[in-house]
């Protein structure tokens, strides 16, 4: 599509940024269909690409996608906050290139190569096998270049322009974000003290600043789309920060429960993970409340119109706020004290959280993102749903509330019997894998991720064809 | 299985379900309590339907602890939930109070 409507150099970098994320989105759902039909028949592909393969390009697509995703929401509405063109704009695409064709040779080396010796050289060029973030060291390097050049573009621009709340938010969290990918690149042969660094990528990303993000998106969408007063806004965005932070940080004590660190975590960890829901019941309301308080005012006015100018991004948005309180809140805080976790730890419970976490927690407000920059590319003052944002909605949230539901189904016969009943032995495990219950789960877990992908479907459809539909207002 | 340290001693099998569905209201009750007081607040429910909300709020404290005894939570893990309790309870007053000052600020 033609960028006839975008004036921004920024805004058009942010639409290849959207493109890309897009298209490794399929990727994750694709590489998560094949690992979820070699639970139900193992030898699927067995040898061409073994499920540890096909986790692997499925959770490191995932997090590849969702940053690919933020540095495009990012420079899409740097020059709305700061109201001049995004500084150091040629250096972004440049990186971007690098970025995008760093992330091609690595998933190809991921699918034909797959694993190396257990030497410095697969390190370096295959892979470091670090979940999530299993990108080989030259990767590494290379992703820690354009990072540091996102954050540069980000700090130069927000402080030549006007330093909004938002753009305030997102220079100290994205300095964090970049930072913190450090600590998951160095060696040790220990794997405790591997494990204690890799959590503060995993978990303080996750749990800290993708959700301080989340929070600045979010702010950022309520002004754009309803009209929301940007004070109140801001306002909430920094008590959000003060409680993800406050809580967040130290509630990366419940990953050092078993990972050989001292007992001490026990307590940190239970203590500040049952206080993480708080902040995600606060950006529950947080979205709910402006909602409310926008659609009143222009009520009170008599007239019955709509404040949403994007009807599709709005759904998303909302569906963030639901998303992150399920899937983050509810979903983690059942496992999340150390006297449960001890018996849920790793089983399919973990991957129940993980799924309706992930999704409801970012991939809604990401593609909530992306219908933004659709509308803005083709110049719509208010964005309506076409069937296709209908179908792609629904089929997408079904399908991956209800592979939630088939895993966590799962998931307790995994406690009841590999746990509770046979302690953690080796034959527990393989009678809860055989039990009715946990096949079934993951019958339904693979039946509903085929629904998310054809959801994802119609979703690239929708955000390809959308900005040509007649019902919108130009 | 366990060391005393961190749970006086195992869960019962068939509390682990209980204990599942508990922990799952203390935010659901939870997220009701918070959203029934904010809708009071911003006028979209009516007043004498407040007291629902700290109903609750109680609900919320009950599962919490329901949810710790089933767990056998040692001393400190009982007094963090209790602390999570009421930074529940505290929560939407604070924000309404801060949200509300600074919406008159905004809006006069």
């Amino acid at each position: 599509m033609a960028n006839s409507y975008l004036k921004s150099e920024s805004k058009k970098l942010a639409t290849w940024y959207f493109t890309v994320a897009a298209t490794l989105f399929g990727a994750q759902l694709l590489f998560g269909l094949v690992a979820a039909a070699q639970y139900v028949i193992p030898g699927f592909l067995f040898e061409i690409l073994d499920f540890s393969v096909a986790r692997m390009l499925h959770i490191n697509a995932l997090v590849v996608w969702m940053v690919f995703a933020m540095f495009g929401s990012v420079y899409w509405l740097l020059p709305d906050e700061t109201g001049i063109e995004t500084v150091g704009i040629n250096l972004g695409k440049l990186l971007f290139w690098i970025f995008t064709a760093a992330v091609t040779v690595v998933v190809l080396v991921y699918i034909f190569i797959q694993v190396g010796a257990a030497d410095e050289t697969s390190i370096w060029f295959i892979h470091e096998g670090r979940e999530y973030i299993e990108a080989p060291r030259w990767a590494d390097l290379g992703i820690t270049v354009v990072a540091l050049g996102f954050v540069a573009n980000l700090f130069m621009t927000g402080m030549k322009g006007n330093r909004s709340g938002i753009v305030t938010v997102l220079m100290a969290d994205m300095i964090a974000f970049a930072g913190l990918y450090l600590t998951g690149m160095f060696y040790t042969d220990n794997i405790t003290v591997d494990q204690f660094w890799w959590w503060w990528v995993i978990h303080l990303w996750v749990e800290a600043t993708w959700e301080v993000f989340v929070g600045a998106i979010a702010a950022y969408g309520l002004i754009t789309m309803i009209g929301a007063h940007r004070k109140v806004v801001e306002m909430w965005l920094w008590i959000e920060v003060t409680m993800l932070f406050g809580s967040g940080i130290l509630g990366m004590g419940h990953h050092y429960f078993w990972i050989g660190t001292p007992e001490y975590w026990w307590e940190i960890g239970a203590l500040f993970s049952a206080l993480e829901p708080l902040p995600l019941v606060a950006m529950f309301i947080h979205v709910l409340y402006d909602w409310g308080k926008m659609q009143g005012e222009e009520d009170a006015k008599g007239q019955e119109i709509s404040v949403i100018t994007n009807k599709p991004a709005f759904t998303w948005f909302v569906l963030n706020a639901f998303g992150n309180f399920l899937g983050a809140g509810i979903w983690g805080f059942f496992h999340t004290l150390p006297q449960v976790n001890l018996y849920t730890h790793g089983t399919q419970f973990t991957s129940a959280h993980g799924h309706l976490a992930f999704f409801g927690a970012y991939a809604t407000i990401l593609v909530g993102m992306m219908y933004i920059a659709v509308q803005g590319k083709n110049g719509i003052k208010v964005l309506n749903n076409t069937k296709s944002t209908i179908w792609a909605t629904s089929m997408i949230v079904g399908g991956v509330v209800g592979m939630t539901v088939a895993l966590t189904i799962a998931g307790y016969s995994d406690v009841i019997i590999s746990r509770a009943q046979m302690g953690a032995t080796w034959a527990g495990y393989f009678d809860a894998q055989a039990t009715t219950w946990l096949v079934q789960g993951m019958v339904w877990r693979l039946l509903m991720g085929v629904v998310t992908f054809v959801g994802f479907i119609f979703l690239a459809k929708d955000l390809l064809t959308i900005g040509k539909s007649a019902n919108h207002v130009r | 299985m366990v060391d005393e340290a961190l749970m006086s001693r195992d869960i019962l099998v068939d509390d682990f379900l209980t204990i599942f569905v508990s922990s799952t209201l203390v935010l659901i009750f939870g997220g009701f309590y918070v959203g029934i007081y904010t809708a009071v607040k911003v006028k979209l429910l009516k007043q004498w339907t407040m007291p629902f909300a700290y109903l609750f709020w109680v609900l919320t404290a009950y599962c919490l602890y329901l949810m710790g005894s089933l767990m056998h939570v040692n001393e400190l893990t009982a007094k963090a939930l209790v602390v999570a309790a009421i930074g529940l309870l505290l929560l939407p007053h604070a924000v309404y109070y801060m949200q509300d000052h600074v919406h008159q600020e905004n809006e006069h």
